[in-house]
């Protein structure tokens, strides 16, 4: 009796020792070595992944977040390792570089560069492309559903604050494309950090509030298939996949200018595969890669080669594709540095205001 | 007699019904030609098929999966030794550890990552399937200290002194007398801790490594472009296994006892 | 003798490993950096201010507190409502019975919250299934507009918290000797008397763990509060998740979420006290 030590108190430390020491970095299955993805789900086809695998024998393991600040203060914390690859959003790719968390990509090895659209490059949140090769781009401005809201009278963020459409805004829930728009209305730069703009942006958009029927970040098209929402901010590929389903559902470029944001790739920089990372990087821009990647996730792809493969329909299609004065009269965001805490307080405010 | 009996079945069924009416709303829709579940556009088992081939996402649900029954087993193990402990024995320090075990339950989820992440780097453990599994047995423990702890306070401790005066051991006490007794809060800590360990996202999010990806963050993550419906087809399978398993069990326990 | 020590040596050993290793000096780190000074670039500094405490003081903070509080004390109160009954009415069922539908009630808690949530939405939104459902009757005219509203977040949280009010009351009621019910019926004590004199002080114990299972995790719930609500509000959890992730103020957050684990410890505490009172043994 003494002797028979419970099975259900033994078991559970048994299970925990094993799993220590089994649970040591597994041996590389792949000839080539691996590399090790960060992104956001459902960002990479499959079929990408298996046929690089295929192909060059790396094997990608893939790992993912769900916002650029979790992945910024992840990749932070870790000192720029564990990760070879990794695919921020514009100003992440500036603070990342300011605070020398990624490594300058080395260009010799990425033939495939040229095919890049040079109108792309060389934005200030990067300038040279030092440390960035873009991936994917976009931009967010307005949403509308024509079948309650007359398009024509939509020419710019201004028209959001319309009575008429109180209670069926939809905002994204991000403070800087939500204090972008307040400060472009009131004809200021979306990247300002003079403490008197963003507070005269604060007042401009408390106004804006009780039209505002939901901030939202995940899928904000079902707002718009829902018909919870007839307008509002909203990012192009939402309102693109939004337009198959429902064709009246349709993306207008304000006057004042839409927020444009590119996601890029980078590599921390105590990556451990970095030759892998640069032989990916490569793959991913071959231009029947960019363009099954384009045409699979539904935002705007940045290589020109890829383009010129495309179907007219898509690659004429203003809401993925906008023209180039739209491009022109946009504005990437860049890193605000300090300014974060001002913007942060104000929209603290503006929610807890309600 | 009948009444109120008809009227217990009546509640217990309309309570189960709230419960169950989320997931039968996501079976549903895991049929759905409707890539948004925005309307319903007509049956296809499309779903299921890409489902199958999406190693990924599998592969997530099985990292889930082993990272939850470890840590679940573990926490109720250590969570309702802890519980007799605090109840039965004094020691130094029983009030301190007592109340740290309550910080754990009041601390955001987003500040014990992050300081279990720091914790870890600093201790110079690899950012791996352990550190995951050691966070997540902390966070699930505070559920079953206090489940555990609810029950077996109010119970006669004279059953307690009897046994010790007819020789019984410590260890002989806990297992013959008290583990039996304290079963049904054991079993509810365990299936609190299964529960808590399979959907956490923030904590897990910083403490698990580049190679170990699991389930809820990778569904999480997918909210950017939408959530596709492969996700509500892997919750049906996995809700269709873990039901039959269960049903099972449950027949095989009243065959047994014929 | 050998015996008894070994195992309570043991049992107490690994209670105060565990528990010091990762509850105590993570925490420590946490209530370190709410003292230290925020830095730009390497989150905090090696130098001491108290003026993360100081800005904490702000109407905003108190506004986003309270309406945490809010949700949170009447999630609590409705689970308890709606789980006393089913537990109770649970335990009169046969064992084996019980045991399965025990396991039934947390089986759909086993999928993703997020995507229970869009089911939430589904059911809710303005051409969902109960508006859909209450216009066929005839209830009403409208669809209501449940969605992006209170209503709909106190639903979810509700919903998301239920099972666990519902296995703790169930653990201690369940141990409830129906002998003791039925000698006070005997006694002549009408059903109130009963259940105020006899079943209320005896499952009280599961009564104090459910709400505590339930109160102190919705306190900083905030995905599902923003998924079904539409984000137009401020809760502690985004509070703190924006200190740490989007302002990167780190002193702040941890020191919110100090200010935070004092604030309810101090409620427990004096919560507990009060029923040591009112209560004689019924803990410690």
């Amino acid at each position: 009796m003494k002797n028979s030590v419970s099975l259900c108190r033994v078991l559970p430390i048994l299970l925990i020792s094993g799993i220590f020491c089994l649970s040591a970095p597994g041996p590389v299955s792949a000839e080539n070595g691996e590399v090790y993805v960060y992104n956001w789900s459902e960002y990479m086809p499959d079929s990408v992944l298996s046929d690089f695998q295929k192909e060059t024998g790396i094997k990608v393991v893939y790992t993912t977040y769900d916002s650029n600040e979790a992945m910024f203060a992840k990749v932070k914390l870790l000192d720029g390792g564990g990760y070879d690859l990794v695919f921020p959003s514009t100003y992440f790719v500036d603070r990342m570089g300011k605070e020398g968390l990624i490594q300058p990509i080395d260009k010799s090895r990425i033939s495939n560069l040229k095919h890049l659209d040079p109108s792309l490059m060389d934005k200030p949140y990067d300038p040279g492309n030092i440390y960035s090769v873009p991936y994917l781009w976009g931009s967010t401005a307005i949403g509308v559903n024509s079948a309650f809201v007359d398009k024509e009278k939509v020419t710019g963020w201004n028209d959001l604050w319309d009575p008429a459409y109180k209670n069926r805004v939809l905002l994204t829930n991000d403070l800087r494309e939500v204090f972008g728009m307040g400060l472009k209305v009131l004809g200021y730069s979306g990247n300002d950090t003079d403490p008197a703009h963003i507070e005269a942006a604060y007042e401009k958009l408390r106004t804006l509030m009780p039209n505002v029927r939901l901030f939202a970040s995940d899928s904000p098209k079902l707002p718009f298939l829902n018909q919870e929402v007839t307008i509002g901010m909203i990012w192009n590929g939402e309102i693109y996949m939004a337009s198959q389903e429902n064709p009246e559902i349709g993306y207008i470029y304000p006057k004042e200018g839409a927020m444009l944001w590119m996601d890029s790739m980078v590599i921390p920089r105590n990556a451990r595969n970095v030759e892998n990372a640069h032989v990916f990087i490569d793959y991913l821009l071959r231009p029947e890669v960019a363009k099954t990647i384009s045409e699979e996730i539904g935002y705007a792809t940045p290589n020109t080669a890829a383009l010129e493969l495309m179907a007219p329909e898509v690659r004429n299609n203003p809401t993925v594709y906008p023209d180039a004065e739209t491009v022109q009269k946009g504005e990437f965001q860049v890193d605000v540095g300090d300014a974060i805490l001002i913007y942060q307080k104000y929209w603290e405010k503006l929610k807890a205001g309600q | 007699m009948t009444r109120s009996r008809f009227f217990s079945r009546f509640y217990l069924g309309f309570i189960f019904l709230f419960l169950y009416l989320p997931l039968l709303i996501l079976i549903v829709y895991s049929f759905n030609k409707s890539k948004y579940g925005t309307g319903w556009t007509g049956w296809t088992l499309h779903w299921y098929r890409s489902l199958w081939d999406n190693t990924l996402l599998l592969d997530a649900a099985v990292n889930s999966l082993i990272v939850a029954g470890i840590s679940s087993v573990a926490a109720t193990a250590i969570g309702t030794l802890a519980a007799v402990a605090f109840y039965r024995y004094r020691f130094i320090g029983r009030k301190v550890l007592y109340s740290l075990v309550y910080v754990v339950m009041m601390s955001p989820d987003i500040v014990m990552g992050i300081s279990l992440l720091i914790f870890f780097i600093l201790v110079g453990l690899p950012i791996g399937f352990r550190t995951l599994l050691l966070s997540h047995i902390t966070f699930c423990l505070p559920f079953v200290v206090v489940t555990v702890y609810a029950r077996i306070s109010g119970f006669d401790p004279r059953v307690i002194e009897a046994a010790r005066d007819l020789g019984a051991g410590e260890f002989q006490t806990f297992r013959y007398i008290l583990l039996p007794l304290l079963m049904p809060a054991v079993i509810s800590g365990w299936l609190l801790s299964f529960t808590l360990s399979l959907d956490d996202v923030i904590v897990s999010f910083f403490v698990t490594g580049p190679s170990f990806e699991i389930l809820p963050l990778k569904i999480y993550s997918m909210v950017r472009l939408g959530v596709k419906p492969e996700v509500n087809a892997l919750s049906t399978v996995l809700f269709g296994f873990t039901l039959i398993m269960v049903t099972l069990s449950q027949l095989l326990v009243k065959e047994k006892k014929r | 003798m050998r015996d008894k020590s070994l195992f309570r040596r043991l049992v107490i050993g690994v209670v105060f490993f565990w528990i010091t290793v990762f509850v105590f000096f993570p925490n420590l780190l946490v209530v370190i950096t709410s003292f230290l000074k925020r830095n730009p670039v390497r989150f905090v500094e090696a130098s001491f201010t108290l003026e993360s405490y100081r800005s904490l003081f702000e109407p905003v903070f108190f506004q986003i507190f309270i309406q945490s509080f809010k949700n949170a004390l009447v999630a609590t109160l409705v689970c308890l409502v709606i789980s006393y009954p089913f537990a109770y009415l649970l335990c009169r069922i046969r064992p084996s019975v019980r045991r399965y539908l025990l396991v039934l009630v947390i089986i759909p808690f086993w999928t993703s919250s997020l995507i229970r949530t869009y089911a939430l939405v589904i059911l809710l939104k303005g051409n969902g299934i109960l508006n859909t459902l209450l216009v066929a009757v005839g209830v009403i005219h409208q669809p209501l507009q449940i969605l992006y509203n209170e209503g709909a977040v106190f639903c979810g949280l509700v919903y998301t918290l239920l099972p666990f009010m519902i296995l703790p009351l169930y653990a201690a009621i369940e141990k409830l000797d129906p002998q003791l019910v039925e000698a006070a019926y005997d006694l002549g004590a009408g059903r109130l008397q009963v259940f105020a004199r006899v079943i209320l002080p005896l499952t009280l114990p599961g009564i104090i763990a459910g709400c505590i299972l339930v109160f102190l995790p919705a306190l900083g719930l905030f995905y599902i509060p923003d998924l079904l609500g539409g984000a137009k509000l401020m809760l502690l959890g985004n509070f703190i998740r924006d200190q740490f992730l989007t302002a990167r103020n780190w002193p702040f957050g941890a020191a919110a979420s100090v200010i935070l684990t004092a604030v309810m410890g101090i409620m427990l505490f004096a919560y507990y006290r009060s029923l040591k009172r009112f209560n004689g043994s019924v803990m410690e």
